[in-house]
């Protein structure tokens, strides 16, 4: 079953046309790599799939029905989630606020009056990160934390919000190279016991041809390559990505 | 032996941690008995209440400056709120509304004016200094037009039963409705998924709209709360005093602003404690009491009434600092 056809999509900022024309199809379960140069115009599309923004022209199917999201609420809605390369975490709050920023619990109350279940919240978010073996103090001030905690409680999130596809905008840059192990080992085991599709951003090459299925590589904003991950070395990625003469 | 060494280590983190917390109300009674020994009349029961009924117009005001700060915005329009809301629901009783659709009124006038605020805010991206100041100079204007600038006296009695009948002793029901009011906003804010979002909002309001939440809403109910709050004021204010006015609240603007900044609410957003707030305003009402109870002269009193709030302020930048 395609989980995921996005036909044509073109984005203009003024002038600039950041993606011209990008169409892909995505099989449920698969891992696609997106992979380009700086201003290539991954991380637009990533946006436009998560309804950050709106696309100039073209369209999106999920699971075959047509969307048209007017915002990242509507994505979510449709089992869209996405966690940004600036880490959108809100620095002044707690773990478990950020854990559960949008879909907050509620316990006692009466009709739209009802108080939030913290207590619930806090075990919750504590049970998901000790999954990554990260163990920190819930009351703490995400601010204060370290890249990589940051980090895990970012991917975290999208992850325990039970996506049908999880879109992942740089979420490696800020880990420690064990960390970068541990994440790519605990999206393959998301990945296949949860059969979550995922759209995957990184400049890290070898990364993506370990954890993904199908490579696209974009130049321009223009589709340059689209294929299984088996089909292509990383030398080869490199020279689709390249400027050509 | 290291148990216990533990214990009290982790015993005295919590005591400072708590003190950290509610430091404001450390300067509140800190400068409440240094003053008092100066001033033995602050000792008083009677001064003591009367500070305690005194300051609850810039506390509820100051309360709805707080909603609107902890979204990132500011509401100078509350003092003109004050006013408006409550000066037009008597001429509209005056014109033959019964007093309570008249004090339900007030309330209204205060949501209607937050929902334009927030509005023209989220929707037309004014800054929030330039809207609310600009709502502020309009309801004065439009209160001195239909008033001619006289004030309004001889209110229903119904109108004033809170600010004059006394539940216990000397203390007017308007205390513990006030109470009851800053309880519920405490629990609105804390514990409700609105005002979590608010802090939120105010402390990225990007990251917000990536997670699905609506900023824009959020941004118009903390003008909402604010208009409802400085209507509020207006309303206590009206109440205890006995008559409304076009320039009924102006004086408690700077005060207003000064409590949650003294309180450690961020006027970036995101960051503040309801519970501070309310010794934020009562520090600052007491300021007030000292420079007019102490003798100093009539011209002299907003200097040094602002030069003692700027020092409060330093103080709790200064702390802040330390803290990071």
């Amino acid at each position: 079953m395609i989980m995921i056809r996005a036909n044509n999509i073109s984005m203009n900022f003024g002038m600039i046309k950041a993606l011209k024309n990008v169409s892909f199809e995505l099989e449920a379960g698969k891992i696609l790599g997106l992979v380009g140069d700086n201003g290539a115009g991954k991380s637009t599309l990533l946006k436009i799939l998560c309804g950050y923004l709106q696309p100039t022209s073209g369209e999106i199917y999920i699971e075959d029905k047509r969307v048209q999201f007017k915002s990242s609420a509507d994505a979510m809605k449709e089992g869209v989630a996405i966690t940004h390369q600036f880490l959108e975490l809100v620095d002044m709050a707690t773990a478990w606020e950020n854990f559960f920023m949008g879909r907050e619990i509620t316990g006692k109350g009466v009709g739209p009056f009802k108080l939030l279940d913290i207590n619930q919240m806090k075990e919750l978010t504590r049970k998901a990160i000790e999954k990554y073996g990260l163990s920190i103090d819930l009351e703490c001030e995400v601010g204060k934390l370290s890249g990589e905690e940051r980090q895990i409680i970012a991917v975290a999130r999208a992850i325990e919000s039970d996506p049908k596809i999880l879109l992942l905008d740089e979420s490696f840059t800020l880990l420690s190279l064990e960390g970068r192990e541990e994440l790519v080992n605990f999206l393959k085991k998301v990945n296949q016991q949860h059969n979550v599709t995922m759209i995957i951003v990184s400049h890290d090459l070898e990364l993506v041809k370990n954890l993904t299925h199908k490579i696209m590589v974009l130049r321009g904003g223009e589709k340059i390559f689209y294929g299984d991950t088996e089909e292509v070395s990383v030398d080869q990625i490199v020279e689709f990505m390249l400027p050509q003469e | 032996m290291e148990l216990a060494n533990s214990k009290s280590n982790s015993r005295g983190k919590s005591i400072r941690n708590f003190l950290g917390e509610y430091y404001t109300w450390i300067m509140f009674i800190v400068l409440y008995i240094v003053a008092g020994i100066i001033v033995p009349n602050l000792f008083t029961s009677t001064t003591m209440v009367t500070i305690l009924v005194q300051g609850t117009t810039v506390c509820l005001l100051a309360f709805g400056m707080t909603f609107a700060m902890l979204v990132g915005e500011i509401d100078m329009s509350i003092v003109a709120v004050a006013a408006f809301s409550p000066m037009i629901s008597i001429m509209l009783w005056e014109a033959g509304l019964p007093v309570p659709l008249a004090m339900i009124l007030v309330l209204l006038f205060g949501v209607v004016v937050g929902i334009f605020n927030g509005l023209m805010v989220t929707k037309m991206k004014i800054p929030s200094l330039i809207q609310t100041v600009a709502v502020w100079w309009m309801l004065s204007g439009f209160v001195l037009i239909v008033t001619k600038g006289a004030a309004k006296t001889g209110l229903p009695d119904a109108w004033m039963f809170m600010g004059r009948f006394n539940v216990i002793g000397r203390i007017p029901l308007l205390i513990p409705f006030f109470v009851l009011v800053l309880i519920l906003a405490i629990i609105f804010a804390r514990r409700t998924v609105t005002g979590r979002r608010m802090y939120l909002v105010g402390g990225n309001a990007d990251a917000c709209a990536a997670m699905g939440i609506p900023v824009d809403r959020i941004k118009i109910i903390a003008f909402v709360m604010s208009g409802v709050f400085a209507a509020l004021a207006g309303y206590v204010l009206s109440a205890r005093m006995g008559f409304v006015s076009a320039r009924f609240a102006v004086e408690w603007l700077m005060p207003a602003i000064a409590a949650p900044v003294i309180a450690g609410v961020s006027m970036n957003g995101g960051k503040g404690n309801l519970i501070n707030v309310i010794a934020g305003a009562y520090l600052v009402q007491l300021i007030v009491m000292i420079v007019r109870t102490g003798g100093v002269g009539g011209y002299y009193t907003d200097f040094v009434q602002g030069v003692i709030v700027f020092i409060a302020i330093l103080i709790n930048t200064f702390r802040e600092r330390l803290s990071q």
